[in-house]
C-alpha cells in the first residue's frame, strides 16, 4: 500500500510529466536545440523536484500549492517552448529566478515580523508606481501598463496588485487602530477607487476589474459596516453603465463579445481566432507541434489556454481549470487553519487574487465573459507576472504555517 | 469568529462555482458549438491545405472547363473564367472573403479531403494529398450564357431543368457580380442595395401570382365533390374583400381547365373556400411548399402558412399566388417538373460527377422522388391545361413550332406597385426533356409578354441541343 | 523532415492521450491526499501503534488541537511551544505531562505541572502504566490512550 502511493505520488507524476515533454519538444525541434537549453531544462526539472521535497521537509505547512502551481508552470512552459524558443528559454528563466524568489519571499516573511503595521508605507508604494508608470511608461496593446529599463520590461500593476493585497490585510486585521479617524473605511474605499481609476485610465480594464473583487471579496467577509458593502456594489454598476456608455472602448469590449462575428475583422479577431484554435483541438487536442497556435494573436500571455486547448485538448484545458480550482480551496483553507487574523486576510486575499484573476482571463479567452488583457498565472509567458505570482505564494506558503506570535517566541527563549 | 468563517465559505463556495461553470461552459462549447465554428471561412486551418493541394476544377455537363487553379510559384492562382455567369452558382474562394456557392459547399472534395479530422490526420499521415477533385456540373455552358442573355438589363432569375432525372440545365440569378474583381469591388457589391450577391434562383422570396394557380388547380382536383363549372363576370367578392380578373374583364361560362387557360382569379379565389385550405396547403406542401428543399446549394423554403389562422380573403389571395404566399424560383422549377413527371417531384441535382484529377469518376449524383404532389392521371389533365394555355390562353408567346408547349403565366402583385413576371412551363408535353421557370423582378409587365418568350427561347435551346 | 515528420506525427498523437492521463493523475493523487489530511488520519494505519485520541468536541475547545496524536518513543503536552502537543490553555502549564515509551509499554508522567494530570479520574503523582482505554485529563482536554497491540 505504502510503495503505490510512493510511484502514484504527485511529485513522481509531474517528474515524469516533465519528462516526456522534454523529450518531445527534443524530437521537435530537432537537431537545433543546444546543449544549454536541455541542460537549463533538465536543472529546472530537478529543482522543482527537489523544491517540491524540501518544502515537505522544512515546513509544517502546506505542500501542495507548490505542487500545483508547479505542474501549472510545466504545462505552460512546454507550449511557450513549442511556439517560441526563443521566449521559452526567457520564460525557463524566469521560472528559475521566481522559485528562487519563493522561497526568498519565504524566508524574508517568516523572519522579519513588521508587515502588519506598514499600512502607511504600502499606499505610499503603489501611488509611488502609479506616477511611475504614467510618466515612463509605454502603450502596449492598447494600455499603459510597462515600463522598459534597458532590456527588461516588467509591469508594475503586478506588484500593485500585491500591495492592495497587504494594505487591505494590514487594515482589517486590526481596526482598532484606526477608531480615531471617522469614515476610516470610508477613506480606504476611496483608496481602492483611486487605484481602480488609475487602472482604468491606463485602460489596464482586467486589473481593475481584479482589484475590484478583491477589495469586494475582502470587505463582505470583514467589514462591519455592512452599508459600505452595499455602496460598493451600487458605485460599481454606476460606474460600469458610465464607463459602457462613455467609453468606446468599454463598448467594443463587450460588442466583440456579445458577436465576435459581426466584428471579426478587428474587434473580434483575437477571440475569434481563440474560438478556432479551442474547437479545432476537439477533447484530446491535436497533438503538440501539430495544431496552429501561431494563428491565434498575444497567444503566449492573454491566449496560451486557448493554444493549450488547441494542442493538447479540452481535457488539459478542464485539468488546468481544475488545478486553479484546488488551488484556491487550498489557499482558503490555509485562510480558515491560520489563527493569526494578518496572515489570515493575507492567505485569502491572495487566494481570491489568483482565483479572480484565472476566472477573468480563462472565461475571456473561451468567450464567456468579455475578454480583458490579462496573464494566466504561472501558465502565461511574463517575467512581470511570474515573478509577482511566486511572491504571492511565498506569502500564502507563510500564511500555511502557524504564525508564532511575540509571546510564543518570548516563551521559546525562556 | 463564526460569522466570518461563514463568509468565508460562502466566497470560496461562490469562486468554486464560478470555475465549475468555466468547465461547464468549455464542454458545450465543444461538444455544440466546435463543429460550425470550425467551418468558419476566416479559420486559417481550412486554408492551411490549400496551399500544397491543387484545388479541382469546375467543368460543365460536356466537360468544358468553367473554374481552374494553376501552380504557381507560392501557391495556387485559381483562374474563374466566366466571372459573372457562375458568380452565384460556383461561387468563389478566397482567404479575404471566404468562399460561397459551390466552393464552399464542396470544398472538401475540391481538396480532396475528408470532413471528418481524424481520418484526415492518419491519411496525411501515410500519403499527404497534393491534389483535389474535378467537378463536372450538370449545367449546359452555351444555355447558361443564353439564358443570361435573355435576362439581361433586368433583375430576377431563370432556372431550366430536366423533369425527370432533376438535372440543372441552366440557373441565373440577376444581378450578378464579376468574381475576377471581387477584391476591387467588395464594397459596391456589399452596398448596393440590389443585393447582388443573393442567389435569386435559390434564396429570393417572390409572390408567385397565377404561376401558383397550377397548385390550386390541383388541389381542386382532389376535390372530387366541387362543382368546377362557374358563371365569371370580372368580379367576385370574398371575405370583403372584391378580387377582379385582369382588366376586370368578363370570362363568361368556365370550367377548370378553361379557368387556368385564361387564368381567371375570381374563379379561382371563389372555389378556393369551397375546397378549403387544409386541402389547398396539404397540396402545396406536397409540391415542396413549406418544405426544405435539399439541393446542392442552400435553398430558402417556400413559405404558405396555412396551418394557423387563415381568413377567407387571406386564402382566396394565396390562391391565386398573392397574400402570405412566397416562393422561390426553384421550386416554382420543381412544380412544373413535376406535372411534366406524372406528379412525382425529383430532387433537383445541379453536380452531376465527382472525378479525379485522372479523370475517375469518383462519385454520381443521382435524382430521387422527393414527393408524389398528385396522381399521372391529375398531372395529365393539368399538362393539358397548361397546354391550352400555350396555345390558346395567356402564355401564347411561349409557343414553338411544330412542339407541344405546357405552361402558365403570372403577373404578381408587389408592394412596390410593380409586378413580377412570371412563366413556368416544360416541352414538349408529352415527353418533356426540359421545365423552366423565368421570373422578371418587378418588372412591372405581364408574364404572358415578358417571361414567357424567354422561356420559349430557353425550351427551344435545350430541345435542338442538350441530350440528357 | 519526410519520414521523420510522420514519425514525430505519431509520437506526437501518442504523448498528447499520454499527457492528459498523466495531469488527471495528478490532480486526482492531489485530491486524495488533501482527504486524506482531512480526515485527519495520516497516510499510516493506525492499527499497531499506540496514539491518543481527543474525546473532547475539537470545536468546542479555544485552542488549536488535533484529534489524533501518535505516540513515538516520547509525547509530551504543555503550553511551551517545544511540546508534541502545544495547547494554549493558562490552565497548562509549560510543561503538563508526557508519555513515554519502554519496551512496548507506555507510562504517564506528570510534569510538576499547577493543576495536575488525571488519570481515569483520579490524580496522578508518580509515573503510571498506561492501559488501552485509559483516559488522561489535563486541564479540561480529555484524551482516550488506545493501544491495541
Amino acid at each position: 500500500m505504502n510503495k503505490r502511493i510512493l510511484t502514484r505520488s504527485p511529485r513522481n507524476l509531474l517528474f515524469l510529466f516533465q519528462a516526456l515533454g522534454i523529450i518531445l519538444l527534443l524530437i521537435y525541434k530537432g537537431k537545433e536545440v543546444d546543449r544549454l537549453t536541455v541542460g537549463t531544462a533538465v536543472g529546472l526539472v530537478l529543482v522543482i523536484y527537489l523544491s517540491n521535497y524540501i518544502l515537505t521537509r522544512i515546513t509544517r505547512g502546506d505542500h501542495y500549492i507548490f505542487l500545483i502551481t508547479t505542474m501549472l508552470v510545466s504545462i505552460g512552459i512546454i507550449m511557450i517552448y513549442r511556439i517560441d524558443e526563443a521566449l521559452g528559454i526567457k520564460q525557463l528563466i524566469w521560472i528559475s529566478i521566481g522559485i528562487f524568489i519563493f522561497f526568498s519571499t519565504y524566508f524574508i516573511i517568516k523572519k522579519i515580523r513588521i508587515w502588519e503595521n506598514l499600512t502607511y508605507f504600502y499606499l505610499v508604494g503603489a501611488y509611488l508606481l502609479f506616477i511611475i508608470t504614467f510618466v515612463f511608461g509605454d502603450r502596449r496593446h492598447g494600455a499603459i501598463n510597462w515600463i522598459n529599463i534597458g532590456q527588461f520590461s516588467f509591469q508594475p500593476a503586478e506588484i500593485i496588485k500585491i500591495l492592495l493585497v497587504f494594505i487591505l490585510s494590514s487594515y482589517y486585521s486590526n481596526k482598532d487602530r484606526w477608531k480615531d479617524i471617522k469614515y476610516a473605511s470610508y477613506y480606504l474605499m476611496g483608496i481602492v477607487y483611486s487605484f481602480i481609476l488609475l487602472l482604468f485610465l491606463q485602460k489596464d480594464l482586467g486589473t481593475a476589474l481584479v482589484f475590484y473583487a478583491i477589495f469586494l471579496a475582502i470587505q463582505f467577509i470583514y467589514e462591519e459596516d455592512r452599508k459600505l458593502i452595499l455602496l460598493n456594489i451600487g458605485l460599481f454598476l454606476i460606474f460600469g453603465l458610465l464607463g459602457y456608455t462613455l467609453f468606446d472602448h468599454v463598448k467594443i469590449r463587450f460588442q466583440s463579445w456579445l458577436n465576435p462575428w459581426k466584428y471579426i475583422e478587428r474587434q473580434g479577431y483575437q477571440i475569434t481566432q481563440s474560438l478556432f484554435a479551442i474547437a479545432e483541438g476537439g477533447f484530446f487536442g491535436k497533438g503538440l507541434g501539430l495544431g496552429h497556435p501561431d494563428f491565434i494573436p498575444v497567444v503566449y500571455t492573454d491566449f496560451i489556454f486557448s493554444a493549450i486547448c488547441e494542442e493538447m485538448g479540452i481535457f488539459t484545458g478542464i485539468g488546468i481549470i481544475m488545478l486553479f480550482m484546488i488551488f484556491v480551496y487550498r489557499g482558503f483553507k490555509i485562510a480558515i487553519s491560520q489563527g493569526n487574523k494578518f496572515y489570515r486576510i493575507l492567505a485569502l486575499g491572495i487566494s481570491i487574487l489568483f482565483g479572480v484573476q484565472s476566472f477573468i482571463i480563462l472565461g475571456g479567452v473561451i468567450k464567456m465573459i468579455p475578454l480583458t488583457g490579462l496573464t494566466l498565472p504561472f501558465v502565461s509567458y511574463g517575467g512581470s507576472s511570474i515573478l509577482s505570482s511566486f511572491i504571492a505564494l511565498g506569502i500564502l506558503q507563510i500564511c500555511s504555517e502557524e504564525i508564532k506570535t511575540k509571546e510564543d517566541l518570548d516563551e521559546a527563549r525562556d | 469568529m463564526k460569522q466570518e468563517i461563514r463568509r468565508i465559505i460562502l466566497v470560496l463556495a461562490g469562486l468554486c462555482l464560478v470555475f465549475i461553470s468555466l468547465i461547464v461552459y468549455i464542454s458545450y462549447f465543444q461538444v455544440f458549438k466546435a463543429t460550425a465554428i470550425k467551418n468558419n471561412s476566416y479559420n486559417k486551418r481550412l486554408w492551411i491545405n490549400e496551399e500544397s493541394i491543387l484545388r479541382g476544377s469546375f467543368l460543365d455537363r460536356n466537360g468544358q472547363t468553367l473554374v481552374y487553379s494553376e501552380k504557381k510559384d507560392s501557391g495556387y492562382e485559381r483562374h474563374y473564367l466566366f466571372g459573372r455567369l457562375y458568380s452565384h452558382i460556383i461561387g468563389y474562394s478566397y482567404r479575404e472573403y471566404g468562399k460561397a456557392g459551390l466552393e464552399l459547399q464542396y470544398n472538401n472534395q475540391l481538396l480532396n479531403s475528408s470532413e471528418n479530422a481524424a481520418i484526415n490526420e492518419l491519411k496525411n499521415l501515410v500519403s499527404p494529398t497534393t491534389e483535389g477533385n474535378d467537378i463536372k456540373l450538370t449545367i449546359d455552358h452555351d444555355l447558361q450564357a443564353k439564358a443570361r442573355n435573355l435576362l439581361k438589363g433586368k433583375k430576377g432569375s431563370i432556372i431550366a431543368m430536366n423533369p425527370i432525372n432533376g438535372e440543372v440545365y441552366a440557373m441565373v440569378s440577376l444581378p450578378d457580380f464579376d468574381v475576377n474583381s471581387l477584391k476591387e469591388d467588395w464594397k459596391n457589391i456589399t452596398e448596393n442595395p440590389d443585393s447582388p450577391l443573393v442567389n435569386r434562383a435559390t434564396q429570393g422570396l417572390y409572390a408567385p401570382g397565377s404561376v401558383f394557380k397550377v397548385i390550386t388547380t390541383a388541389a381542386f382536383l382532389e376535390d372530387e365533390d366541387l362543382d368546377t363549372s362557374y358563371q365569371c363576370t370580372g368580379t367576385a367578392n370574398v371575405g370583403g374583400y372584391e378580387f377582379s380578373d385582369y382588366n376586370k374583364k368578363a370570362h363568361g361560362s368556365l370550367d377548370l381547365k378553361g379557368a387556368l387557360a385564361e387564368s381567371c382569379n375570381t374563379y379561382f379565389t371563389t372555389k378556393s373556400i369551397e375546397v378549403g385550405k387544409e386541402t389547398i396547403g396539404d397540396t402545396a406542401e406536397k409540391f415542396m411548399i413549406n418544405n426544405i428543399i435539399p439541393f446542392d446549394l442552400p435553398v430558402k423554403n417556400s413559405q404558405f402558412p396555412y396551418k394557423g389562422a387563415l381568413d377567407k380573403t387571406e386564402l382566396a389571395s394565396a390562391s391565386i399566388g398573392q397574400g402570405k404566399v412566397l416562393v422561390t424560383p426553384l421550386n416554382m422549377a420543381m412544380v412544373a417538373s413535376g406535372i411534366a413527371n406524372g406528379g412525382h417531384i425529383v430532387k433537383p441535382v445541379l453536380v452531376k460527377e465527382i472525378l479525379s484529377k485522372e479523370g475517375k469518376v469518383l462519385k454520381t449524383n443521382t435524382t430521387e422522388i422527393l414527393s408524389i404532389a398528385t396522381d399521372p392521371i391529375k398531372a395529365n389533365m393539368i399538362k393539358e391545361m397548361m397546354v391550352e394555355t400555350v396555345n390558346s390562353g395567356t402564355g401564347t408567346k411561349a409557343r414553338i413550332k411544330n412542339v407541344k408547349v405546357a405552361g402558365k403565366t403570372g403577373t404578381a402583385e408587389t408592394a412596390s406597385g410593380k409586378s413580377h413576371a412570371w412563366f413556368i412551363g416544360f416541352a414538349p408535353a408529352d415527353d418533356p426533356k426540359v421545365a423552366v421557370a423565368v421570373v422578371l423582378e418587378e418588372d412591372d409587365s405581364t408574364g404572358g409578354s415578358s417571361a414567357a418568350p424567354i422561356a420559349r427561347d430557353i425550351m427551344l435551346h435545350v430541345i435542338n441541343n442538350i441530350k440528357e | 523532415m519526410g519520414g521523420g515528420y510522420i514519425m514525430y506525427n505519431i509520437l506526437a498523437i501518442l504523448f498528447k492521450y499520454i499527457f492528459i492521463i498523466i495531469i488527471y493523475l495528478f490532480i486526482f493523487s492531489i485530491i486524495r491526499l488533501i482527504y486524506l489530511d482531512i480526515k485527519g488520519m495520516e497516510v499510516i494505519s493506525f492499527d499497531d501503534r499506540a496514539y491518543l485520541k481527543l474525546i473532547n468536541r475539537k470545536d468546542s475547545l479555544p485552542f488549536k488541537i488535533e484529534e489524533y496524536y501518535i505516540i513515538d518513543e516520547v509525547l509530551s503536552l504543555g503550553r511551551h511551544a517545544d511540546n508534541h502537543i502545544v495547547v494554549k490553555d493558562p490552565y497548562i502549564s509549560k510543561e503538563h505531562f508526557q508519555i513515554v515509551e519502554d519496551e512496548n509499554e507506555y507510562y504517564l508522567e506528570d510534569l510538576d505541572s499547577a493543576n495536575g494530570t488525571y488519570l481515569n479520574g483520579d490524580k496522578i503523582y508518580d509515573i503510571v502504566k498506561l492501559q488501552d482505554g485509559d483516559i488522561i485529563k489535563a486541564g479540561q482536554i480529555e484524551f482516550l490512550f488506545v493501544n491495541r497491540k
